[in-house]
This record gives structure tokens, sequence and C-alpha cells, in this order.
């Protein structure tokens, strides 16, 4: 669980339903505390009318007026029923309510208290019953025991339970719905200024933006500050770093250059060969350190315009090769850039084009259309083209530094490596102008 | 020919220079980037040859403030990092042509030779006009087929008149551009050499190379023919 969003919506989920599942249960349970307690009142009342109702008989026998206060003891299937059984079980009275219906009898109280029960018909109809045994005096003044029974069904009683745990429920479910919306819909904008400052790094990755920049909350602002300066610190110790390694090669080289100076004011030429020959060697070697490509070194990358830069190269060049005049066209897709570092791009397209200039009759075409990992850059040219075995033995020369040679074959190298470094391929092919066409694809850091 | 050297390597500027008067040409030097910039604005310069990496000022601002300037001579870079960045960034100052450190110095004096004749206008390596022809790189002057057997100072001469082959040339910048260190020589010299140069190239006087224009200078007056 990566996400704060999700692990805020889950935790409030959590604890809504908590919440929610408790206040629903004890609102239940009082609501039907209330009602039972009314419902037990209710049935008391019935039965104290029904015991006011009763009247001795003359033949020493408890009688009902035909027609009881309470008009639902009288309508069949009214749902309140009553019953009055004398001390052997026989019904003495039923209200008509009850007719074609047993009111189960099984419990009954024994004395004058009051019995509450909850029992059932044979149909399964819930009843709440209430009996009390009485010792009835006659007029003749003997003692009989009565029992009086009243029910009520619970239908009704349990229809109103359950719509009103529909309706708490459904409110309840309703009101934790609308809640997560509001909470997902907060986190959504309480999110937003990290989101940016997410999309911004990525930015910042590609080199498409500077510097954190925009309106962040008090609480944001701090870290976007301290970011901001860690960029800069990187960025400059990646300029450092280009800077030192520009030093050192300057450090290391003029002494060299210095030292062939010396060699070749002697006379002993044998030993001046063998002098040229080791600085020759340390040449090579400060020259493969110091062409480490940038994308390796994991510095910031920026946005390379491909058709500026490459224009740059075509005007150097063509001053470099102003005796031979090559014909050099650049064919850039428009708005063409190049993610990644610009000196890895320039040391990529230079030595290619360099290469085609020294080889070529006379035309030299460079060509970059954009796909969909990055780059494709391609330069022909119409000199002797490169044979494919040639061709084969320059791909598969590695990097190692005795294996380099003067001519396509160094300038190749280090181009492989670099356009390995960005993930990217490079083929040997020939071009349509008739000479060598190198493709190399250049997928953004 | 005059050059000037900008390099703080002491060794390598020196022998660099050595190496290049042997191979006819006046040389100034400068050790940091200041003094470099100053020969290049106020000295009468030919060609520069400028190390990148400079103590006081960098090599490209030198180029930079040079060709702000206005000043439109040659400029050779060398480089200690051969990365296309450094070499581009070179050439978008304002620079010509690269080498990389640790150069041979036969690569310089051809780089070197090749500035100069394009400067001047010239495609090719060897400069032909007419009978004449003019090999820089080995410093060789052929008339009719015959090599003509020249004196440092008189090569001198002829190869900077050869590379403006067209243009009037006057005494003073003759002396500022050939002679090493003493400008004011007497302008007599140069006469006296031109005169030695019309006898040893033209003899029957036919060809006639060497124009004098009174009270302006000199004018090699042959046709530029097809590049050998």
């Amino acid at each position: 669980m990566s996400s704060l969003s999700a692990r805020l919506l889950i935790s409030v989920s959590i604890l809504l339903l908590f919440f929610f599942g408790v206040t629903g249960v004890v609102l239940d349970t009082a609501f039907r505390k209330a009602g039972e307690q009314a419902r037990e009142d209710v049935l008391e009342g019935h039965l104290m009318a029904i015991l006011a109702a009763a009247e001795p008989s003359d033949n020493g026998d408890l009688v009902m007026p035909p027609d009881l206060q309470e008009s639902r003891f009288s309508a069949i299937g009214s749902g309140l029923y009553a019953e009055i059984r004398d001390s052997g079980g026989n019904t003495v009275w039923l209200s008509r309510s009850a007719l074609g219906l047993a009111i189960p009898f099984g419990l009954v109280s024994q004395d004058g208290s009051r019995l509450f029960r909850e029992e059932s018909f044979a149909d399964g109809t819930p009843l709440l019953t209430l009996s009390i045994a009485v010792q009835w005096e006659f007029p003749d003044g003997e003692l009989r025991p009565y029992i009086f029974k009243v029910a009520e069904s619970l239908d009704s009683y349990n229809a109103q339970v359950a719509q009103f745990r529909q309706q708490l429920f459904g409110w309840f479910g309703a009101v934790a719905v609308i809640m997560l919306i509001a909470i997902g819909v907060l986190l959504g904008s309480l999110l937003r200024p990290l989101r940016q400052i997410e999309t911004q790094i990525g930015e910042i990755e590609s080199g498409s933006r500077q510097s954190l920049a925009g309106e962040f909350p008090t609480e944001l602002q701090g870290v976007a500050r301290n970011m901001n300066i860690l960029i800069d610190s990187e960025r400059a110790r990646s300029e450092r770093y280009k800077q030192t390694l520009a030093n050192l090669a300057h450090s290391l080289k003029t002494p060299l250059a210095a030292m062939r100076a010396l060699i070749s004011q002697t006379r002993r030429l044998k030993q001046a060969d063998r002098f040229n020959e080791q600085i020759d060697r340390m040449d090579e070697i400060v020259r493969y350190q110091l062409r480490k490509p940038a994308a390796s070194s994991g510095s910031l990358m920026s946005v390379v315009p491909v058709a500026q830069e490459i224009d740059r190269l075509i005007e150097g060049l063509t001053k470099v090769y102003h005796d031979k005049e090559p014909e050099i066209r650049a064919d850039i897709a428009d708005g063409a850039q190049f993610r990644g570092d610009k000196g890895d791009f320039l040391e990529v397209s230079g030595n290619l084009l360099d290469n085609a200039c020294k080889w070529c009759a006379r035309r030299v075409l460079i060509a970059v259309q954009p796909d969909a990992a990055g780059l494709v850059l391609s330069v022909s040219d119409d000199g002797p083209g490169i044979p494919d075995d040639a061709a084969d033995a320059l791909l598969q020369r590695g990097t190692r530094l005795d294996e380099s040679t003067p001519g396509h074959g160094i300038g190749l190298a280090v181009v492989k490596d670099i356009v390995r470094s960005y993930g990217g391929d490079l083929t040997i092919g020939e071009s349509e102008l008739g000479g060598a066409e190198i493709r190399v694809t250049l997928p953004a850091a | 020919m005059r050059l000037l050297v900008i390099e703080d390597d002491a060794t390598l500027r020196e022998s660099l220079a050595a190496k290049l008067e042997e191979n006819g040409f006046a040389v100034e030097q400068a050790a940091d980037g200041k003094e470099g910039l100053y020969f290049a604005l106020e000295y009468p310069i030919d060609l520069a040859v400028v190390d990148l990496g400079l103590p006081e000022m960098s090599g490209l601002d030198i180029i930079r403030e040079a060709r702000r300037k206005g000043k439109a001579f040659p400029i050779l870079i060398l480089t200690a990092r051969d990365r296309w960045e450094d070499k581009v960034d070179g050439l978008d100052a304002g620079a010509d042509d690269y080498v990389v450190k640790p150069f041979q110095f036969e690569e310089v004096i051809a780089r070197v030779n090749a500035l100069l004749r394009r400067s001047g206008g010239w495609a090719s390596s060897v400069m032909n006009a007419g009978p004449v022809t003019l090999d820089m790189s080995r410093q060789e002057l052929v008339v009719n087929d015959e090599p003509v057997d020249l004196t440092s100072f008189e090569y001198k001469i002829i190869e900077y008149l050869m590379v403006r082959a067209g243009q009037v040339i006057s005494k003073t910048e003759l002396t500022e551009r050939l002679y090493d260190q003493d400008y004011e020589r007497d302008s007599n010299v140069i006469e006296v050499f031109i005169g030695r140069l019309r006898k040893k190239m033209d003899p029957d006087n036919t060809i006639k190379p060497i124009e004098t224009l009174r009270g302006r200078g000199y004018r090699f007056a042959l046709e530029r023919g097809e590049t050998a």
C-alpha cells in the first residue's frame, strides 16, 4: 500500500464502518427497547380492559359483553386477541378476532403476577402475549381461578422495526459514501501540490525544466526549496566534474605535447620512436578515460535542440574541411530534440559527420527523425563505403584501446560506447548516396 | 609571415615556436591569455595558434574578443580534450581549425600552412600561377619546371607575396611580417631582396612575377592558375 490516498481512504473506510456500525446497533437496540416497552404497556391496557369487562354470570361463570370497547377484539384476524380459561384449561371465552385460531396456551402466569412471553401461532406468526391468573370472587362468595390472556401479533411491529433498520442503515450508508467521496476529492486537492512536485522532478530529470516552481502550500515550501538547492548543487557538481575532466585533460596532455616537442629535438631517432610510442599509449589512455559518456555518470540531462547543434557542427566542419568543400546537407525533423547530455550528442554526430567528411567524395547527408523511443540519426556519404567484413570488425571491436585505430575506427568506437550507454544501437549500411551510412538510435536518457 | 603562439606551457611553447621558425615563420610568443590577447590585437599577425586552456583568460575568450575587434587572421586551436563539444565551441567562437594535444609538429605546421594559404584564397596545398609553382609544405619554388634555390628570407618574401597574389603589399608590411624582431630595419633591404628574387626567378625578365607599384609596395602579378 504505497499510495497515500489509498492508505487514507482505506483507514477512513474502516473507521466509518466501525462508527456507523456501533451507532446503528445502539440506535436499533434503543428503538426496539422503546418499542417493546410501549407494546407491553398497550397490551397491559388491553388486559385490564378485558378484566374490567368480565362479569360473573348467574350460572357461576364469567361472561363477556358481546361488543368490547376495543373493536380489534371483534374484527376477525385483526392481530389483537384475547382468551379466558378456567382452572381446568377450558376456554371460557375467546375474542371474535381469534376465530379459527388457536392461541398458544403453554406457559401462563400461575399467580397474580403478569407474564409477558413471545410466542407464535401454529403458522409461525410471532405473538407477544400477556397472561394473568386471577381468583374471581363470585357474588355467592366463592373464589374461582381464571386465566386471562391477551396476545398481539408482532407482524406489524416487526415490519416497523425492519423499516426503521432499513432507513437507519440506508442513511448511514449514504452518508458514509458521501463522506468517502468528499474525502477522496479533498485528498485529490490536498495531494495536488505533491503530484505537481513529482511531475516537475520528472521534467527536471529529463531536462525540460530547470527547477521546482509554482505556488506550493506552506508545508511543502521548505521541501521545494531544499529540493531546488539539491538540484542546483547536483547541477554544479556535474559542471564541476566536467570542468575537472577538462582541466585534467589539459594538465595531462600539455606535458605529453611538451615531451613530444623535446623528443623531436633529439638526434637519437630510434629512442625518439620508442618514447613517442609510450606517449601515444599514455595519450590513448587519457583520451579513453576522459571520454566516458555523460549518460553513464548519472548526471542531470538536458534538452538538446538538434537542428541548432548540428548547424554548429556543419559550420565548424565546413571550416575544417575547407579545402575539400564537402556538400553537407542536413535533413532534421522540425523541432527534433535530444534528451540527454549535449556533449554526448555532439560527440556522436560530430564523429559521424567528421568520418563522413573524411571519406566522402563530395556529398554528406545527416538525417534526424524522431521515433517512439527518442531519435534516429543517420549519416551518409558518397565515399567508398565500408565493406561488410570491415563493418563487422568495426562493430565487434570492443572499447579496448589497443584495438582502436585512427580513421573510421576510433570515432565509431566512441560513438558506439555513447549510443550503448543510452540503450541505443548503431548499424553500418550502404547509403543511397553510394557510400557508407551509419545509423544510430538514441533513446532519451 | 608572423605567427602568434599562445600557450602557457613553456617547454611546449618554445619548442613549437622553434619548430615554426625553422619553417620560415616569425613567431611571437605569449604565455597567458591576457598577454596573448594583447599581442593578437596590437601586433601585425598573420595567424594565431591558441591553446584553449590558458591562465588569466581562456582561449575561447581570446578568439571571441579578437574576432569582435575585427581581427580576421586564421586561428588554429590547440585543444587537450578531443571531445566535439570543445572543438565546436572553439570553431564557433571563430577558430578555423583545431589540433588535439599531444600533436606531431608536422601536423601543426601542415595546418598552419593550409590556413595561411586559405586566408590568401588558395584552395590547394601547392600554389600555382603561370610558370611559377610554390609548395609551402616543402618550402619549394619551381619556375618553368626548374627548382629555384632561395635563401630563407627570399623564400619568406615570395611566399608572403604569392599567398596574397594580386594584393598590393607595402614594404612596411613585409618588414613587419617577415623579420623576427627588428621592425625598424631599413626598407632598402627589402628592395635588395626583391631584386635578387626577380633575378633568380626570372633571369631573362620574361615572366615578371613581381610588380613594383611606386610608393605603394609590391604585388605578385601572375594570374592564379588551376590548382595542382
